[in-house]
């Protein structure tokens, strides 16, 4: 429980210490996601009453289970390196953008509102407390891509909040009507949810997650976005999506069962056509979020795929965590270290950053599911198509997007870090824009042979 | 713990060089230690009882890294190790001047535990763990000299076009397309595994059920499955169509294709397919015959592809690696036989590959060794060369004659046992397996000879740059060196299919094409430059499939702006209209307003009338 309120030490403390407040942000993540680990690995549940509402709300309180452990510490570990990042790569955007280091000040207010809404989101018990959450994490990255994105930025925020704020007011219809059905908004007492409102949730989740044809903000937020926010963004804000659509399904996957075709074909078709566009980009941060669109992809088919579906939606979301964290930053290092952006610019860049292209290497091993816990993620989600659709179309299609996924990894590795070098004279890289990447990155390899607790937790919370 | 070892030291000992090879660059000592280490844990593997080793991984799953000790896995355990160690040994002179020691070694370290991780392994999770190490291992060797600025490391005459075909590949295209075409075969295995881990709940290879999974998907679905489990051996064993991948690869150094193309890799893929054979035994299974008939011509195939087209090749390497293609086919296509005439096939399969393995690893080695001394890819090289590179002639001499089928050296025996296997299935299959075979084995004698003879013999004139390498003729030669006690092993296993007389007559014309290779090794025709361009299969990798791939790329990015356009301009637009006619009608006009309300009230008495408005 008392990992839950770590965090709020580094929001208080980290705008007062300004330049410094990495630090405290950096120890007071890595010790709520230590603890968290802890509690994946003793599979605790327990309840924390805060207030009582009026029905149809009822209790306002947190709640923590092994899926919610898993989702917060995946959270808190990235949070928690991505501060550490922050500092160097912030710094440089600041005096890109002719700010004083005062700005941090600001800067760690929003960003520790941000993170600690997101962590707060996952241990939510009430879905009014959670769409609160889902809120307030989207105003707070609004404001930093706001106040300190790249190019077009007031625009692009603008497009994101929209396009957020439309999917929040869908999610929010859909739970309201929940709780007129049930009498209640306490999560482990809903009983059924009308199709109407599962239908209201999926399709704000299907903007937020985000499925093809939804997807067009996406690309805009994440690449415009300073990287530290896309590296919270694209690994953790986007596939929260996918853990409300997690949490619905536990209650009644009535929805999801009776559309499970079309809801699969559905995100092959998101997974595939983002894995094909990201072919044809140029910027490297937009790259990548179309790699994350294709990512989600894969969330949208397993949790059609019944209760392999489910661990393939809960590994496949730590998976894409580490692995983008690491490639968002890797991009943004490259930014702040030699300020390209552009793929015709780059090519051969191992030869002036190798530490930064080895990271991004692990990143795409995480993304094809090569030698990391992306593996297990795989091997999930095609042991859920046979489980639910037998040997045929279907699993030959999961066969084609794991393939693609693997192609534009090894393919952008090609065209960013390999072939004649361009030239650029070696300069020092700080070390926080590195080590940071490294260590999720030699995480996700331990959590591939030391899988089991996360196994065992998902295996507790589908009996 | 033995296993931990096993595994692990050759990654951790390489650690060091990684870290810190910039500064000391003598360090990758440490990694050939870790080899060492391996080497000797492999061998005291060896002389353990037979059985299985459990490590828990997921037991709520039931998966487990499960070990297993048997004739194939012992066998070949000390093979990669030892032929992994000697290249180390090899590689401490040949890398010494270049500009990523530390990838080097801890690549070439990674490739040789994971292999020695597939080649252990009894859990097909924990194999495709091995697996993709494999693959990402291979990756990263193949595009080692990344810089793509040295020409000694491309493949292909640098700047010719073939019609709309390059016909010269660089470092990192090459990684790249391994790492895909692996990719392509490697998805549809893990789905063969996911599906096996669906029938039989069980992941151990040794323990599955086999009958239980067969009958339970009937003809079909057992096609189905072996044939996606076996896409991940075809395409990292590189059979047709597959196999451009290979002839690339040899972009990588020298030491990396030998071990690539010896005992790891491409010999993973032949391996996995023994060991599967070995646990199925299909013997037991009808419904196993379409897949092994297949497997049986497509390994044919590839085979007299491989070596008729190292008959046209000019490169050095890329000559050793289309041979490799041919011998990877024949390893599938014996193997395939055991589905007539049992586990022998498989032996005889393995056995082939062991002396392939050290053969071949010889071959590379002292390409490698030709290339640094004449700083040319191509085979040149003629009697002045021999004379000041001896050890290497006689390396290749030796291994030449050893692995063409020649009698009595070591391939001979193994080939006999072919001859007699296959003369047994012809009541099966027909004559065409035989001709095929024995086609196979003539080529194959006749582009080693020429291989020789162009090196050492009668090619061009080379300037050679010697600088008194130890280490490397050191480790070709003990290579080599151990080919020959294993000729007598297999006299004593094969003497008596090896004195039948039509495997004496195979034997005799085998010498023959040998003895031809070597006293007119080239011959300029149209035919022999198609031979050397691969007969264009790499139209399918750089033509057809990415040509397919980008229209589809083109169909979603068209998809994409048009979502993009309607989303971000049409709808904004279509508010701003709305908005500015919303505004048009507050003119301040005081008729305007009366004119609109009366409008309005009309409009609900008539809706109103229409819906006959009763109050």
């Amino acid at each position: 429980m008392i990992e839950l309120f770590i965090p709020v030490i580094a929001l208080i403390l980290a705008p007062i210490f300004r330049v410094r407040g990495h630090w405290i942000t950096f120890v007071a993540y890595v010790a709520t996601s230590a603890i968290v680990f802890f509690r994946i690995v003793s599979g605790e549940v327990y309840y924390l009453k805060i207030a009582k509402l009026p029905d149809p709300i009822g209790y306002i309180y947190l709640f923590g289970d092994s899926v919610s452990h898993i989702f917060g510490f995946t959270i808190a570990l990235v949070s928690a390196l991505v501060a550490l990042y922050s500092h160097p790569y912030m710094s440089h955007r600041f005096e890109e953008m002719g700010l004083s280091s005062k700005e941090f000040g600001r800067y760690w207010v929003l960003y520790n509102s941000y993170t600690y809404s997101m962590l707060l989101l996952v241990y939510s018990g009430n879905l009014l407390l959670l769409y609160t959450f889902l809120e307030i994490s989207l105003v707070t990255s609004f404001l930093l891509i706001h106040y300190y994105g790249y190019g077009n930025r007031r625009w692009v925020s603008m497009l994101y909040f929209v396009w957020t704020h439309v999917a929040g007011v869908l999610a929010l219809l859909g739970f309201i009507l929940i709780g007129f059905e049930n009498n209640t908004l306490l999560i482990p007492l809903l009983k059924s949810i009308p199709t109407l409102a599962w239908l209201l949730v999926f399709l704000g989740m299907i903007v937020k997650l985000p499925g093809l044809g939804f997807h067009i903000w996406l690309p805009y937020a994440h690449a415009e976005a300073p990287t530290p926010v896309s590296a919270l963004l694209s690994p953790l804000t986007v596939g929260l999506a996918g853990y409300i659509l997690l949490r619905l399904y536990e209650i009644d996957p009535s929805f999801i069962l009776s559309h499970r075709t079309a809801i699969f074909i559905y995100g092959f078709l998101t997974s595939f056509v983002a894995g094909l566009l990201v072919f044809r980009q140029k910027d490297l941060k937009r790259l990548l979020a179309y790699s994350t669109v294709s990512q989600m992809g894969y969330i949208l088919m397993a949790i059609c795929l019944g209760t392999y579906g489910v661990f393939g939606v809960i590994v496949q979301y730590v998976s894409h965590a580490f692995g983008k964290a690491i490639l968002f930053m890797s991009a943004g290092s490259i930014i702040a270290v030699y300020g390209l952006r552009n793929l015709d610019d780059m090519g051969g860049l191992h030869e002036q950053i190798p530490q930064i292209a080895n990271a991004s290497l692990i990143g795409f091993m995480n993304l094809s599911g090569v030698l990391t816990v992306g593996l297990l993620g795989e091997f999930f989600i095609l042991r859920g198509v046979l489980e639910v659709f037998g040997l045929g179309r279907m699993a030959i299609l999961v066969v084609l997007v794991f393939i693609l996924s693997g192609l534009y990894s090894f393919y952008t590795m090609k065209n960013v870090f390999y072939g004649k070098p361009k030239g650029y004279e070696v300069k020092r890289v700080p070390k926080c824009l590195t080590v940071p990447l490294f260590v999720i990155g030699v995480l996700s390899i331990a959590l591939l042979f030391y899988a089991d607790p996360i196994v065992k937790a998902m295996m507790g919370v589908v009996r | 713990m033995i296993w931990l070892i096993l595994f692990l030291s050759p990654v951790i000992f390489s650690l060091p060089t990684v870290i810190a090879w910039t500064y000391r660059r003598n360090l990758s000592i440490s990694s050939v230690v870790g080899l060492l280490i391996s080497l000797a844990v492999t061998i005291y593997l060896y002389r353990m009882p037979e059985g299985f080793y459990t490590i828990p991984w997921l037991p709520s799953l039931g998966i487990e890294f499960r070990f297993v000790l048997d004739y194939l896995s012992k066998n070949m355990g000390v093979l990669t190790a030892l032929i992994a160690f000697l290249i180390g040994i090899y590689s401490l002179e040949y890398m010494r001047e270049d500009y990523r020691i530390g990838w080097y070694w801890f690549f070439f370290n990674l490739f040789t535990a994971s292999m020695l991780l597939v080649v252990y392994s009894d859990n097909l999770l924990g194999l495709l763990i091995g697996w993709e190490g494999l693959g990402l291992a291979s990756w990263a060797l193949i595009g080692h000299w990344f810089r793509d600025d040295d020409e000694l490391s491309y493949v292909g005459v640098l700047g010719r076009k073939v019609g709309p075909l390059k016909m010269f590949w660089s470092p990192s295209f090459a990684g790249w397309r391994a790492i895909s075409t692996i990719r392509i075969g490697d998805m549809p295995m893990f789905l063969g595994i996911a599906l096996i881990f669906a029938l039989a709940g069980n992941l151990n290879v040794s323990q599955i059920d086999w009958n239980a999974v067969f009958t339970k998907i009937g003809l079909i679905g057992t096609t189905f499955l072996m044939i996606s489990i076996l896409m991940g051996p075809f395409t990292k064993s590189a059979q047709l169509p597959f196999s451009e991948w290979l002839m690339t690869a040899m972009t990588g150094p020298t030491t990396v294709s030998a071990l690539l193309h010896s005992a790891t890799m491409v010999a993973a893929g032949a391996y996995l397919f023994m060991r599967l054979s070995w646990y199925i035994q299909p013997w037991n299974y009808h419904e196993l015959e379409p897949v092994y008939v297949f497997v049986l011509f497509l390994g044919l195939f590839s085979s007299l592809y491989g070596a008729i087209v190292a008959l046209g090749c000019r490169e050095r390497k890329v000559l050793l690696a289309s041979s490799t293609l041919s011998s990877l086919g024949i390893m599938f296509a014996v193997t395939s036989l055991s589905y007539w005439v049992g586990k022998i096939a498989i032996v005889i399969a393995f056995i082939y590959l062991i002396v392939h393995a050290f053969a071949k690893a010889t071959l590379f080695l002292v390409a490698g060794h030709l290339i640094h001394a004449t700083h040319n890819r191509f085979c040149c090289g003629n009697l002045e060369l021999t004379k000041r590179m001896k050890l290497a002639f006689l390396a290749t001499v030796l291994s030449t004659l050893c692995l063409s089928g020649i009698p009595p050296f070591t391939a001979y025996w193994v080939k006999s046992g072919m001859d007699a296997i296959l003369h047994e299935v012809s009541h099966h299959l027909g004559q065409t397996p035989m001709i095929i075979f024995v086609l196979i084995a003539l080529t194959y004698s006749a582009f080693l000879a020429k291989f020789l003879s162009l090196n050492f013999l009668k090619g061009e004139r080379a300037k050679l740059h010697l600088h008194g390498e130890r280490l490397m003729p050191t480790s070709y030669t003990i290579m080599v060196l151990t080919l020959l006690p294993l000729a007598y092993v297999l006299y004593l296993k094969f003497f008596r299919e090896g004195l039948e007389t039509s495997s004496i007559l195979v034997g005799i014309l085998v010498t023959l094409t040998y003895v031809v290779g070597i006293v007119k090794p080239t011959h300029e025709s149209k035919i022999g430059q198609a031979l050397g361009d691969r007969l264009y299969l790499m139209a399918l990798n750089d033509l057809i499939v990415p040509k397919v791939g980008w229209f589809f790329a083109l169909l979603s990015y068209y998809f994409d702006r048009a979502v993009d356009l309607f989303t971000h301009s049409s709808i904004p637009e279509m508010f701003e209209e709305l908005s500015k006619a919303v505004r048009r009608i507050q003119s301040g006009v005081l008729t305007r307003y009366v004119r609109i309300v009366i409008g309005i009230v009309f409009a609900i008495i008539l809706i109103a009338g229409w819906f006959e408005w009763r109050f």
